[in-house]
């Protein structure tokens, strides 16, 4: 909820707060599987990325799984095999479709780990926007792009973002909880960089399902208030981490300018 | 059930009544001499007798006499004990006033029987404090705390940085139960927990119940915090206040009719946000940031039986950015009280009472436009009764009925606005209680107190009432839609504290207790918000319970100058609450398909000791602890500590009288830090660095530890009826930056890094503070 954040920002600059880095002594764990699979109708050939944990303090991001055996079936019964590339990066030809339900098999060395995902019809943007925020003495840029949400049923938005044509990153989900049939108006903005006058902004938006959703809405939720961080909620069975997601998708561009 | 609770009153009077032989009973009633104020915990005692009785909260006494003259002495902490020779045939109604010890440094030396109170009563894991005695203790930014104090006492976990929280006995933040004048106060902090809603100047005094918590109290399961507000003056009018850095304080009381009835408003307000008009900026001038106390309370004395109490409490936190945002938030209090004296045996007290708690949110800006508004409240009818039978019994009774409700955070969307409306049915309860309790003290060498409370809780109407699968998913709903009762919790709450007195300076007590719980707060957040949701008992939800059994050892040294104990405890709760992961508490229909039910033990030792007199007062606190709970959905069903988990945790406080214009004070407090998870690993999803974790509160933030000093300076003006000092403080003198979240996150050069970083929130922080008295 918004509001929240806005108590958490009135918080912050009420407080006279420091920070510095130190060492912590982490234990190992168990490594596990991390399966990533955001296959879009934005491509004709649909990447799906198969890695294991690593330790807190390792040099690396995560450690590539070469020898996975990736199947995606649609619900046509329609089998599409995953190849290796490099890196853990598995992929396939082909172009997933609107309103068509997606199995998920993962097969590594006799572990299988299974999900499945629903591909929503695409819901069109009426119009874009940027928005211009002053909160005490910054000025915040956001883009916005408004819609009309579908009455009656349960949607799922997830956005990335891309600031001068830098690889995307994820930016926010949302659900129509509070605004179900509504015309409404997401504003995005960069977790990390804020967006600057002059900046080429490339949001990328997605119409999920409810599974892909909890995850990322999961993920977005850890602050480090969090009482007790955990996990996110995977769609993928067998303890594996990551998600399956196969959605509908459009790319949109805005320049960060005066009106 | 009422039928129950009439037979065992019936029973108890008749009891006494067996028992009583021809000896007379005095009471009355225990005041300060100069204010009129009664005095709650004075000691009256009879010295052919050998035998001392304490007032009750309302200052009352009753204590049996031979049928001939006594002497009786009457004493206070603070203050100059009285004696009188009274024939009890010829008076049997009393008002004993006592004068408060001036400025004085020679210690007065208290006549007949030894203060050693704490020895001798069977009560055990009770502390007890007025505000006279806490106020050099040096605190944050120089505002006066009871419950920073009181978190310094043993067994009770501070609840962070700055935080007015508190844990006892491993147990957590919202099963305290805070009463002020009786009424429930629901959220006790101001500010995101820096300062407690506890105004000192309105304050009379505070007992807290760790263990072997009386058959009156009940509601929650870990302690009972129960602060009396200040009568007001009944002899002058008066006035005190204090201009401090974050706020001001104003406190009038003077009598409506001299010795008869007399009122006190107290207010307090703090000023950040007139910082905020200095700015340039339209919107940022139009900003809150404040928060008030309002406490007010007139009493009303018909005749030597009956006396009329009202009193309330009203505070408030306002934040808003202009007026796109605003967020406000406060507790609300209001009790009337009746106490009636039926004779010099049989003590009545009739409270009504009503609080509540409410926030709202309010949006307003280029696409929302609404508001959140949630709100908790209760209406309680209590009837309590003393009896004080003979010497050797005290019994006391009572009954209560309180209906609560609670309406969830609703969202009530203007026209045209980018959200719609969300209404969340509101949740009704009603609780009767009755109970009964006996103080008894057969021989000199053995007191018990024992009791028995009765509670059914009833879920009602009208509401729709979902039932859910393991997964928590709603599988059936049973609609109500009057106010009838879907499903009752009865319980029977056994209390008991014995105390065997080894000698007038020893004791060895041990004390069980159960407690029931039928309102549960949800807090996922390290600290607790003002929006964190209440749920009651329902069809899905059990009352939480506690089992306490502890045992202890006290000891006076010193003429009673030294107070030490030993106590040790194990507590078993049950019906604890946690959530699934990545709960959705907020506007949820299906919330409590959200919830997980588990267990909680917690054990450990205390240590405290007390210097009660002389220039250097002050105690030394130790506690040894361990809380864990048990969910079978979490960490695969091990047991894990619980977050205020604190394996040591320390206090010293020493308070120094340096001469007649100069009080000095210094805190120093350690404990381990609180437990926590951390994550045990990393990978990448969507080219960011996701943690993984594994156990839950595995890990322990770095130990906290803090020294704070004050120095109070009191200018003596003779024949002046104004009077004024200052306060100065510092808090956190060594500058420790105590760690109060870590955060993981990249190193910004290099993605591939990650690290740690403690952010702390205060560093040395100076106060001063000015106060005046007319």
């Amino acid at each position: 909820m918004r509001f929240l954040h806005l108590t958490f920002i009135f918080a912050a600059l009420s407080l006279v707060s420091c920070e510095e880095l130190i060492q912590i002594d982490l234990n190992e764990a168990d490594s596990r599987y991390v399966i990533e699979a955001d296959l879009t109708n934005l491509s004709d050939e649909q990447a799906i990325y198969v890695s294991e944990t690593v330790a807190f303090d390792a040099p690396v991001k995560n450690t590539p799984v070469s020898n996975a055996v990736i199947n995606v079936r649609d619900d046509k019964g329609t089998t599409y095999t995953f190849t290796h590339q490099a890196n853990g990066k598995y992929t396939a030809p082909f172009k997933p479709k609107e309103t068509t339900n997606y199995n998920l098999t993962v097969n590594i060395d006799g572990e299988i780990f299974e999900s499945s995902s629903y591909m929503h019809d695409y819901i069109d943007v009426r119009s874009t926007g940027i928005t211009e925020d002053v909160i005490f003495t910054d000025t915040l840029y956001s883009v916005s792009l408004k819609f009309e949400d579908p009455k009656n049923v349960p949607n799922y938005y997830k956005y990335n973002i891309s600031i001068n044509g830098k690889d995307f990153s994820f930016a926010s989900v949302f659900n129509d909880k509070f605004n179900d049939g509504l015309i409404v108006t997401h504003e995005l903005s960069d977790r990390k960089n804020s967006i600057e006058l002059g900046d080429t902004v490339t949001v990328r938006r997605q119409i999920i399902d409810k599974g892909v959703y909890d995850y990322w809405n999961d993920l977005q939720s850890i602050n480090p208030g969090s009482a007790a961080p955990a996990n996110p909620k995977s769609n993928i069975s067998n303890g594996a981490l990551g998600y399956f997601s196969v959605s509908s998708s459009k790319i949109y561009g805005f320049r960060i300018s005066f009106n | 059930m009422f039928r129950y609770y009439a037979l065992i009153l019936v029973a108890s009077l008749f009891y006494g009544n067996v028992w009583a032989q021809a000896k007379i009973n005095i009471s009355g009633y225990v005041k300060d001499a100069s204010t009129g104020e009664v005095l709650i915990g004075a000691t009256v005692q009879s010295k052919e007798a050998n035998r001392a009785v304490r007032t009750n909260s309302y200052g009352f006494f009753s204590l049996e006499l031979e049928n001939s003259e006594s002497t009786l002495v009457i004493s206070y902490v603070g203050y100059v004990p009285l004696e009188r020779t009274i024939n009890p045939n010829e008076e049997k109604r009393f008002n004993f006033e006592l004068s408060p010890i001036g400025r004085e440094i020679e210690e007065v030396v208290i006549s007949g029987r030894k203060q050693n109170k704490n020895v001798t009563s069977p009560q055990m894991g009770a502390l007890n404090f007025t505000i006279e005695e806490i106020k050099n203790v040096p605190v944050l930014f120089g505002e006066r705390d009871i419950l920073k104090t009181i978190q310094m006492l043993p067994g009770v976990g501070k609840g962070g940085e700055g935080s007015s929280n508190f844990y006892v006995r491993g147990g957590g933040g919202d099963q305290n139960l805070i009463l002020l004048d009786e009424a429930t106060v629901y959220n006790a902090s101001h500010l995101l927990g820096f300062f407690s809603t506890f105004n000192s100047d309105a304050i009379k005094d505070v007992e807290l119940f760790k263990g072997g918590i009386p058959a009156q109290y009940g509601g929650r399961i870990s302690s009972v915090m129960d602060i009396h507000m200040i009568d007001g003056n009944n002899k002058n009018f008066a006035a005190e206040g204090g201009i401090g850095l974050i706020a001001s304080r104003l406190k009038l009381e003077g009598p409506i009719e001299k010795d008869k009835s007399s009122f006190m408003i107290s207010g307090r307000r703090t000023y950040a946000d007139v910082f905020l008009k200095a700015s340039s900026n339209e919107t940022v001038k139009d900003s809150k940031l404040y928060f008030y106390d309002l406490n007010a309370k007139i009493n009303y004395r018909f005749n030597e039986r009956n006396t009329l109490y009202a009193s309330g409490y009203f505070g408030k936190d306002d934040l808003g950015y202009g007026d796109l945002f605003s967020f406000d938030w406060g507790n609300a209090t209001a009790t009337v009280r009746w106490n009636h004296i039926f004779n010099q045996k049989l003590f009545s007290n009739t409270s009504f009472i009503y609080s509540d708690f409410t926030y709202n949110v309010n949006v307003n800006n280029d696409n929302s436009d609404f508001v959140i508004a949630s709100k908790i409240e209760n209406i309680n009818l209590k009837q309590d009764f003393s009896y004080y039978a003979d010497s050797k019994s005290t019994f006391k009774f009572g009954f209560n009925a309180l209906k609560q409700k609670v309406s969830p955070a609703s969202l009530n969307a203007r026209a045209n606005s980018a959200v719609n409306s969300i209404n969340i049915e509101n949740r009704h309860g009603l609780e009767l209680a009755g109970y009964i309790s006996h103080e008894w003290n057969p021989v000199s060498w053995f007191a018990m107190l024992y009791g028995l409370r009765a509670t059914d809780f009833m879920v009602q109407g009208p509401g729709t009432f979902y039932t859910y699968d393991e997964d928590g998913e709603p599988v059936g709903e049973e609609k109500l839609t009057n106010s009838n009762i879907i499903k009752h919790h009865f319980n029977l709450e056994p209390r008991l504290s014995a105390s065997f007195i080894l000698n007038e300076t020893q004791s060895v007590k041990t004390s069980y207790n159960r407690i029931v719980q039928n309102l549960h707060q949800l807090t996922n957040t390290t600290s607790s918000l003002p929006t964190d949701q209440y749920v009651l008992s329902s069809i899905n939800i059990q009352p939480q319970y506690a089992d306490q059994v502890a045992a202890g050892y006290f000891r006076n040294f010193n003429n009673n100058t030294y107070e030490f104990s030993l106590e040790g405890f194990y507590k078993y709760m049950g019906n604890q609450i946690d959530f699934r992961n990545g709960a959705d508490l907020q506007a949820n229909e299906y919330l409590e398909g959200e919830l997980l039910y588990g267990r909680g033990r917690a054990y450990g030792l205390e240590f405290y000791l007390r210097k009660t007199k002389g220039r250097l007062n002050g105690w030394v606190s130790y506690t040894l602890g361990k809380s864990e709970r048990q969910f079978d959905q979490i960490n695969e069903g091990r047991w894990f500590n619980a977050r205020q988990d604190r394996t040591h945790d320390v206090s010293v406080v020493g308070l120094y009288q340096l001469s007649e214009k100069w009080n000095l004070g210094a805190n120093f407090v350690y404990y381990t830090g609180n437990a926590i998870t951390f994550p045990s690993g990393k990978y990448e999803v969507d080219g960011r660095t996701i943690f993984y974790y594994t156990e839950r509160n595995e890990y322990r933030m770095p130990d906290y530890h803090r020294l704070d000093l004050s120095a109070t300076y009191d200018p003596i003006k003779t024949n002046k009826r104004f009077k004024s000092s200052w306060s100065f403080g510092l808090y956190n003198v060594y500058n420790r930056k105590n760690a109060y979240i870590i955060d993981f996150r990249e190193n910004d050069d290099n993605a591939n890094i990650t690290e740690a970083y403690k952010i702390a929130l205060f560093g040395i922080i100076p106060s001063v503070t000015w106060n005046f008295k007319f």
